[in-house]
């Protein structure tokens, strides 16, 4: 292909994708510039730019490869994922009481990022030859077994978060595969029939959480304190922000996490609705583009690849973006590329990689 | 192509969805920031949010009666919200005339504070610092007082070794109980029932994210959660039975000039414990706010170490309390009848031990034998069983083993036997005479004194070994029932009816024409009982004292220990006689009512 597959590559997609990489190092650096001591201070900005751009270094070398060859490796791959999440429960650090982390060298991998990917990939495989026949419950159980036995596992770590985004990507992709309506309307309904079994199984913290969703002064000294303060953060940045490093509750240690999971606050806070109603666009431009790959697409195993990368993006930002404004519960899900953290900008570096290395073989169809 | 065409429909509804994700995540950022923009630009100026923790009341105790033993009040605690601008000096040091706290204390306080909840400067002050600082607020910006539940042992020293004592987390803890929720600051039991049930009684703490004006005052809750008391636990001690106790261990301590006792009584057909005293005691009050450091050393420099609980960390050697013991084995195995006659001389024909008072009973049988507690009989049991048998036997009655009761650190005593001498002598090897001592409770034995307790409640209750607890059930804050502690029995000895029938008859004998028939003169209740001298090479030997009663139908098992009061006849005896009336007149008037 060559060097012109630069020029060939979806504009809008690229554009949106480094405003939201710009934004991300921006606000992580206004995040944690109080907090860190003099020669640190810019510590997590630089790591995360230099995982950013050794991201995209890698994400162009593959760009000469055909992302068809994946499809061989599916199964392959779906194996590896649940060696990976096993391996995580045997081998894996806790942090915070829920997630989990495999320290390779200097650099702790959270295998349960890599995992949403691979579980894309790997559905997108076996799915290729099932679109259209999906029709009753019998063609449908072998596929939720598929994705229900990951699912297990990343639930058990516990990753209440991650295990949501694996049925995110199980509905997005089934649905998009022409799942027959009825069924689908089935499914939903035994999924809220099943909530008080759900809730059985679920812990402690858990249940809290839920709660504290439903009425935050439920725990105001707990995870409660996390919406509370963040809703004062986005409220108070009103429409124009306070200005970069200049919001008060971000750096003055109200707002804990505040450049991994509630780094939206602080964009709400510093850069007001403005700020916060922009970066939803970009976002809106990701999903847009994402969902045109998906249209466009040469093949079927594209087309549910695309649908999945989007469908996993989209569930992210609500879910993340609504925590911080308190209409989503907390659940510890990162904002796609603009969470500080390693793993999670890996997967969505790569992910939006793979989108692009469907458009850039769409053309071979009309060839 | 029918397939490609539902494809694209299926894309729209999913890219309708996304368009309507980011629609509602911009309106509900619109909302908050331009609708209640202005509201949440005033609660952020300034950082006004403040957060006032209110601890949870802990749970209270209760005897088996309903009497309380151990409550809380309200004690009242002088703490400094941090505010926008630091503190002023006047400030300070006005607080610190006021407090008798030196000024560089409060300064390193309000250093070392991070965070937004109080900075607590002195604890349980007392109504007059109060009643200055509310007529005085103007002087004192930023001082606010917090009412906090204060741990009051009602019962001062009585008791204190079961209930325990509660004080502040220590970084140790806080390591080890952090993902328990535990957080700095926290009141942790830390002795006693207070640390074995700290999880039950602690409840849960709760708070208020306040919002405050420039002076620090609270002018709006923004969330409250109500604290949650803990769980009340009904023990299954007897307040007067308790408290007659431990008059009578104190009487007999001062009459006799000793300085350390301890009695245990429970009830053989369940395990309760209905009283434990343990001497010198502690008050556990001086725990509650920080204890001063004269006090401290007072506690830890006495050489009889009031802060054990010598019911179950104190290990002695049996004595002749463990010829129960060794009379049930010898007449399990079958090496002796219990009518057969053996001949005391004074000694034993092989090693020449003898008796204590060197005294000779002639020829006697078992019941005469645990009635006048004969050395050489037992010698000789000994010498007919071995040390493999008698080390068995002990560990059927329980011996060598903590017995499980609910509280922390219990010692497990020691049953002497081979392995034990080969590990720890440079002369490993078993000799007769350490066999002659360990049937008459001597030489490497050991046991605590509810352990004691137990081998005679074991033979009270024919042959059962109920568990040995401190709480009868658990209340939630409601009053009603969370959990009832039921009888657990653990196991039940391996011996004939008869054989245990032919001990209590030993044992009965004993307070009849035996070795504490004096003392048990005119005594109403029939009773059975047995007493010991503990060899002591630091001093003076500890008189022990264990029995039961009513001796048909028994419900009373008390053991007691007088470490240096001699022979356990004249020490330990007295004690156990006071007790036993203080129970069965208990009895009685439970009868009646």
């Amino acid at each position: 292909m060559g060097k012109n597959f630069l020029r060939r590559m979806d504009p809008w997609l690229v554009l949106a994708t480094a405003g939201i990489l710009i934004m991300s190092l921006v606000i992580i650096g206004s995040a944690t510039h109080i907090n860190t001591p003099g020669q640190e201070r810019y510590w997590y900005v630089q790591r995360q730019g230099i995982f950013a751009l050794v991201n995209i270094a890698i994400a162009a070398f593959f760009m000469n490869f055909d992302y068809k060859m994946l499809e061989q490796y599916g199964n392959k791959l779906y194996v590896f994922n649940l060696v990976l999440l096993v391996a995580v429960m045997v081998f894996g650090h806790s942090a915070l009481g829920a997630q989990r982390w495999i320290m390779i060298g200097p650099i702790s991998i959270q295998p349960s990022e890599f995992s949403k990917l691979i579980m894309i990939v790997s559905l997108a495989t076996m799915l290729t030859d099932k679109v259209g026949k999906i029709r009753d419950l019998h063609d449908l159980l072998p596929i939720a077994a598929y994705v229900g036995l990951p699912f297990l596992l990343v639930l058990k770590q516990p990753d209440l978060g991650t295990s949501l985004v694996f049925m995110a990507i199980f509905f997005g992709m089934v649905f998009a595969a022409g799942i027959n309506w009825k069924l689908l309307a089935g499914i939903f309904a035994v999924g809220i029939a099943s909530l008080p079994v759900v809730w059985h199984f679920m812990k402690g913290y858990q249940k809290m959480r839920i709660m504290v969703f439903m009425d935050p002064n439920v725990d105001p000294l707990g995870s409660g304190y996390h919406i509370i303060q963040s809703k004062i953060a986005i409220g108070s940045g009103m429409l124009f922000g306070k200005g970069l490093f200049h919001g008060t509750q971000s750096q003055l240690n109200f707002l804990p996490e505040n450049h991994t999971d509630f780094i939206f606050a602080v964009v709400g806070e510093e850069l007001g609705f403005i700020g916060a109603a922009f970066l939803l666009l970009l976002y809106l431009i990701v999903l847009w583009r994402g969902m045109k790959i998906a249209q466009d697409a040469s093949d079927v195993f594209g087309r549910l690849l695309a649908v999945g990368i989007t469908s996993m993006l989209a569930f992210h930002v609500l879910v993340n973006v609504g925590m911080t404004m308190g209409i989503m519960p907390v659940t510890g899900i990162p904002l796609p590329l603009m969470s500080y953290g390693v793993s999670s900008l890996t997967t969505n570096i790569l992910s939006i990689a793979i989108l692009l290395n469907i458009q850039l073989r769409k053309q071979k169809l009309t060839f | 192509m029918n397939e490609q065409e539902d494809f694209s429909g299926r894309l729209k509804v999913l890219a309708g969805l996304m368009v309507l994700v980011i629609a509602v995540l911009i309106a509900r950022a619109g909302y908050l920031q331009i609708y209640e923009g202005d509201y949440y630009a005033e609660l952020a100026d300034g950082n006004r949010i403040r957060i006032i923790p209110a601890m949870a009341p802990r749970g209270t105790f209760y005897d088996r009666n309903g009497e309380l033993l151990v409550k809380n009040r309200p004690g009242f605690t002088v703490s400094l919200l941090p505010l926008t601008s630091p503190i002023s000096d006047d400030v300070i040091a006005r607080l610190s005339d006021l407090l008798k706290v030196p000024t560089e204390e409060i300064q390193q306080k309000i250093a070392a504070h991070s965070g937004f909840d109080p900075i607590r400067i002195k604890q349980d002050v007392t109504p007059d610092i109060v009643s200055i600082l509310e007529e005085q607020k103007e002087l004192y910006p930023g001082v606010v007082i917090e009412v906090q539940p204060i741990r009051d042992y009602i019962l001062k020293q009585m008791g204190s070794h079961t209930f325990g004592y509660v004080s502040e987390i220590n970084d140790t803890e806080l390591e080890k109980l952090k993902d328990q929720g535990y957080k700095s600051g926290d009141i942790i039991g830390k002795f006693g029932l207070e640390k074995v049930y700290d999880k039950e009684l602690r409840g849960q703490n709760g708070g208020e994210q306040v919002e405050v004006d420039v002076s620090g005052k609270p002018v709006k809750i923004l969330g409250k959660k109500e604290p949650i008391a803990g769980d009340d636990l009904v023990l299954t001690i007897d307040k007067n039975l308790q408290q007659a106790a431990e008059k009578a261990v104190d009487d007999q301590l001062a009459a006799i000039h000793a300085s350390a006792a301890a009695a245990v009584v429970m009830n053989p057909q369940t395990g309760e414990v209905l009283a434990m005293v343990s001497r010198p005691a502690f008050d556990p009050n001086l725990f509650a706010h920080g204890i001063s450091a004269k006090d401290w050393n007072a506690l830890n420099n006495n050489p009889a170490h009031p802060m054990d609980n010598k019911t179950i960390t104190g290990e002695y050697p049996p004595g002749s309390t463990f010829k129960i013991v060794t009379g049930t084995a010898a007449l399990t195995e079958g090496v002796v009848t219990p009518d057969e006659l053996i001949m005391d001389t004074g000694h034993h024909w092989i090693i020449p031990k003898g008796n204590s008072g060197g005294e000779a009973l002639g020829l006697i049988n078992f019941r005469q034998a645990l009635a006048h507690s004969d050395n050489v009989y037992f010698y000789e049991m000994g010498n007919r069983l071995g040390i493999d048998r008698i080390e068995k036997y002990g560990r059927m009655f329980g011996l060598g083993q903590r017995t499980g009761i609910d509280l922390p650190y219990e010692a497990e005593g020691l049953v002497a036997n081979r392995a034990y001498k080969a590990k720890w002598f440079e002369d490993g090897e078993w000799y007769l005479s350490e066999t002659f001592d360990a049937a008459i409770g001597q030489g490497f034995n050991l046991v605590t004194p509810l352990q004691a307790c137990m081998v005679m409640s074991e033979i009270a209750a024919d042959g059962k070994r109920y568990k040995p607890h401190l709480v009868k059930r658990m209340l939630n804050p409601d009053g009603s029932v969370a959990k009832e502690i039921e009888p657990e029995l653990l196991s039940t000895l391996d011996v004939p009816p008869n054989v245990i029938k032919l001990v209590q008859d030993g044992l009965h004998d004993v307070t009849k024409y035996g070795t504490a028939a004096s003392s048990f003169r005119g005594f109403t209740i029939d009773i059975a009982g047995k007493t010991g001298t503990a060899e002591n090479s630091q001093g003076r030997d500890h008189g022990w004292f264990v029995a039961y009663g009513p001796f048909d139908n028994p419900n009373i098992c008390v053991a007691v220990i007088v470490e240096q009061g001699g022979f356990g006849a004249q020490s330990a005896v007295p004690i156990g006689r006071k007790i036993l009336e203080a129970a069965f007149s208990e009895n009685a008037q439970e009868n009646s009512n």
